[in-house]
């Protein structure tokens, strides 16, 4: 063979070789820490199938100027140090730019090593009102309210419909269950509601007889339960409503995946709650983007999955902001195109237009149980915390 | 084949490493480890530091379950202890982390012979909820005190320094992780060699029998609490600088099951026991996840997968117990049983 028959054939086989590696670098990498087994795994397992849709959705359509994303994920089974493992093995092996991470502990622990890497951005599953501030996490959001805003839209909520209301929280004696506590008391002072009753239960307690009988004294309004997936809610709302009690229960985001508050069966009726999306079925008003779920998955798609396809459309956003700059893909610069959204159209998952100037979007509505139609429906406009 | 160890002193009799082949195997561990965190990668070199904490935390509960027969379930918390010490510390006077390790170690150890007290009159189950109620106490002190421990938001953790250099990623802590826990590893070792560790065995084996020898039970339950706990402490602390944030749900009961569960698997009452186990709990679970992702479509089948991943972790445990209840330990021994024996008789 001559020698430039060989070179040709070296140039070909390296072709072949490299071709892989080169569409791999141009690929836009999502890492994921996700709770695919655990006590989480119900949230996990929507979150990932969101993430899934959504990014098939844009590589589909050819991606963000050529460019598709890959969605690379480990299952942590919601444990902080298996997260940050997953987090490791996955940064080590890919070019990341986003990152969705499964919890506080996580999204807190691996914050220094974010910062110091400077190049990922990254959301989760963490609504935790720590996480809402920017200077302190300045490569992090979240895709909705943190909850101290879920507790100021429920309360905004019960200001408006009853003037002047006894309220209650009952929450859980966990990082996550005290988190809004105090913008509880703040809240509920500044829209001139009476703090009922406060009381502190064990996560996921079921005898709950001394509480009930602490929460039917105090006789409130409204009652906030916050902190819990289910357990203890419907001890409370059965014993409280065998008692004659004639308070309105509410919940806040984890627990008001439509499945979820189901459970409570007949007492659930006229259950409550503050909801960053639009539930699967909600044809209320025109949603385009739910129409799409829809058409991809007929049967049900749980709140978690709206969450986790919101985050990728938010991050997919970020990144054509960026790259649209002609800025390399960096937390920075994907952090400052997010907080460059200015009345997004979701496509109809959030009913209004949103913006996002910190790490959170303070947007949310209420939504209240149907039980003969097992649905959610809603109970208000959508609220938008100043 | 190994022919015998003639010993011509009592310090022979006595040493750790009694062979020519455990000092060669010894040093190219010793040159392994030294090695490793040139070639192996982030991930890698991060659960080999987790590993490390482990071991220490383990071998602490060796000490006190494996050695000296005290049930416990509140290694976690003594944890805890630590890691809030050093947070506070690191915070409030900015000591240097040698310094803060210590005293983690030390404050852990306080609280552990408090914790001990009752073993003086309970053992067995009734201790194990003696000490799960001291941890639960714990937890409930680590998310209250708030103006010392942050409450439920704790505390972050400035990176450990030494001579200027911060020790902020996982190259620069395994050389704290790693001479740390050799100490501690045959610091434990050494233990049993001494009067102190052959009373924590005639404790285990028979305690009357021990006091009618002259072993002061008082004296030495606390103190096998005393140094389980400091062992804890002293692995909180390291947890706190690798992590970097201390919160009370850091460490929860589950951990100190973890802990228990490692000592049972790796083989009790042997410091290699503690080592193996700790291993085992940790790396097994990646190393599945790594088997389980060569499975065709794995990514696809995830959901499905996840769940039989940790079915299949709690059958190797069950297998462990049923098959081999002396543990992993007792599987190297008789591994190098065959070695020595090879190859006349096999």
């Amino acid at each position: 063979m001559k020698p430039t028959k060989w070179i040709t054939a070296l140039l070909a086989a390296a072709g072949i070789v490299l071709a892989p590696a080169v569409q791999a670098q141009e690929d836009i990498v999502i890492g994921g820490s996700i709770p695919m087994s655990g006590v989480f795994a119900f949230a996990g397992i929507g979150i990932h199938a969101g993430i899934q849709d959504y990014l098939k959705i844009v590589n589909d359509a050819g991606g963000i100027k050529g460019r598709k994303f890959k969605y690379v994920f480990e299952d942590t089974a919601y444990k902080p140090d298996v997260s940050v493992a997953a987090f490791k093995k996955i940064t080590g092996g890919n070019k990341v730019s986003l990152y969705y991470g499964d919890s506080t502990a996580f999204q807190r622990t691996i914050n220094p090593e974010l910062e110091r890497m400077g190049s990922i951005m990254m959301a989760g599953a963490s609504l935790a009102t720590e996480i809402n501030d920017s200077k302190k996490y300045p490569a992090q959001f979240m895709a909705g309210p943190d909850y101290s805003e879920q507790i100021g839209i429920l309360l905004r909520h019960i200001a408006k419909e009853k003037p002047g209301a006894k309220v209650a929280i009952v929450f859980s004696d966990s990082e996550f269950g005290r988190d809004p506590v105090d913008e509880f008391r703040a809240s509920a002072k500044k829209l001139g509601l009476t703090v009922a009753v406060e009381i502190q239960t064990a996560p996921g307690s079921v005898d709950v007889s001394t509480e009930v009988i602490k929460l039917r004294r105090a006789d409130p309004d409204y009652t906030i339960f916050h902190g819990y997936v289910l357990a203890p809610i419907p001890e409370f709302v059965t014993q409280m409503k065998k008692s004659g009690a004639k308070s309105h229960f509410m919940g806040t985001f984890w627990t008001m995946d439509s499945s979820t508050v189901m459970k409570l069966g007949e007492s659930g009726e006229g259950f409550m709650g503050v909801m960053p999306y639009r539930y699967y079925y909600d044809t209320s008003a025109k949603s385009p983007m739910l129409d799409k779920i829809r058409q991809m998955r007929p049967e049900y798609q749980s709140t978690p999955y709206l969450q986790g396809f919101l985050t990728t459309m938010l991050f997919v956003e970020a990144t054509k902001r960026t790259l649209d700059a002609g800025k390399p893909l960096d937390a920075k610069n994907l952090k400052a195109a997010l907080n460059s959204i200015k009345n997004f159209d979701t496509g109809g998952l959030i009913g209004v237009p949103i913006t996002i100037r910190g790490n959170s979007i303070p947007v949310g509505r209420i939504y209240k149980a149907d039980m003969k139609a097992k649905t959610m429906v809603p109970a208000s406009d959508w609220i938008h915390l100043e | 084949m190994r022919i015998g160890a003639a010993k011509q002193s009592y310090a022979a009799d006595e040493a750790l490493f009694d062979s020519r082949t455990q000092r060669i195997w010894l040093g190219v561990l010793t040159v392994a480890l030294v090695v490793l965190p040139f070639v192996a990668s982030q991930y890698w070199l991060y659960l080999t530091c987790l590993v490390g904490i482990n071991i220490i935390a383990a071998t602490g509960l060796n000490i006190l379950t494996g050695y000296t027969g005290q049930v416990s379930l509140g290694q976690a918390a003594f944890m805890g202890v630590g890691a809030y010490t050093v947070a506070v510390l690191d915070r409030t006077l900015g000591t240097p982390f040698f310094i803060n390790l210590i005293a983690a170690g030390g404050i852990a150890m306080l609280v552990g012979m408090v914790v001990g007290i009752p073993s003086l009159r309970v053992k067995g189950l009734y201790l194990a909820i003696a000490t799960i109620a001291a941890s639960f106490i714990l937890h409930f002190i680590f998310a209250n005190w708030k103006s010392v421990t942050g409450g439920t938001a704790g505390l972050t953790v400035k990176p450990a320094t030494l001579f200027g250099l911060a020790l902020d990623s996982e190259f620069r802590f395994y050389w704290l992780m790693l001479p740390l826990t050799a100490v501690m590893v045959f610091g434990a070792a050494n233990l049993f060699r001494t009067r102190i560790g052959r009373a924590f065995i005639a404790i285990r084996d028979r305690d009357i029998s021990a006091e009618v020898l002259g072993i002061s039970l008082l004296r030495y339950k606390l103190l096998s609490f005393a140094i389980s706990s400091f062992y804890a402490g002293v692995a909180g602390g390291l947890w706190a600088y690798f992590f970097r944030s201390v919160t009370p749900e850091s460490f929860p009961l589950l951990m100190s099951i973890f802990f228990l569960a490692a000592i049972i698997v790796g083989g009790m009452g042997t410091i290699l026991g503690g080592i193996l186990g700790a291993i085992f709990m940790t790396l097994v679970p990646e190393a599945l996840k790594m088997v389980f992702g060569w499975l065709p479509n794995a990514a696809e089948m995830a959901v499905h997968l996840a769940p039989v991943r940790i079915i299949v972790f709690g059958i190797l445990i069950v297998g462990f117990l049923v098959f081999e209840p002396h543990g992993l330990s007792e599987i190297w021994r008789r591994v190098r049983r065959f070695f020595h024996l090879w190859p006349f008789r096999t």
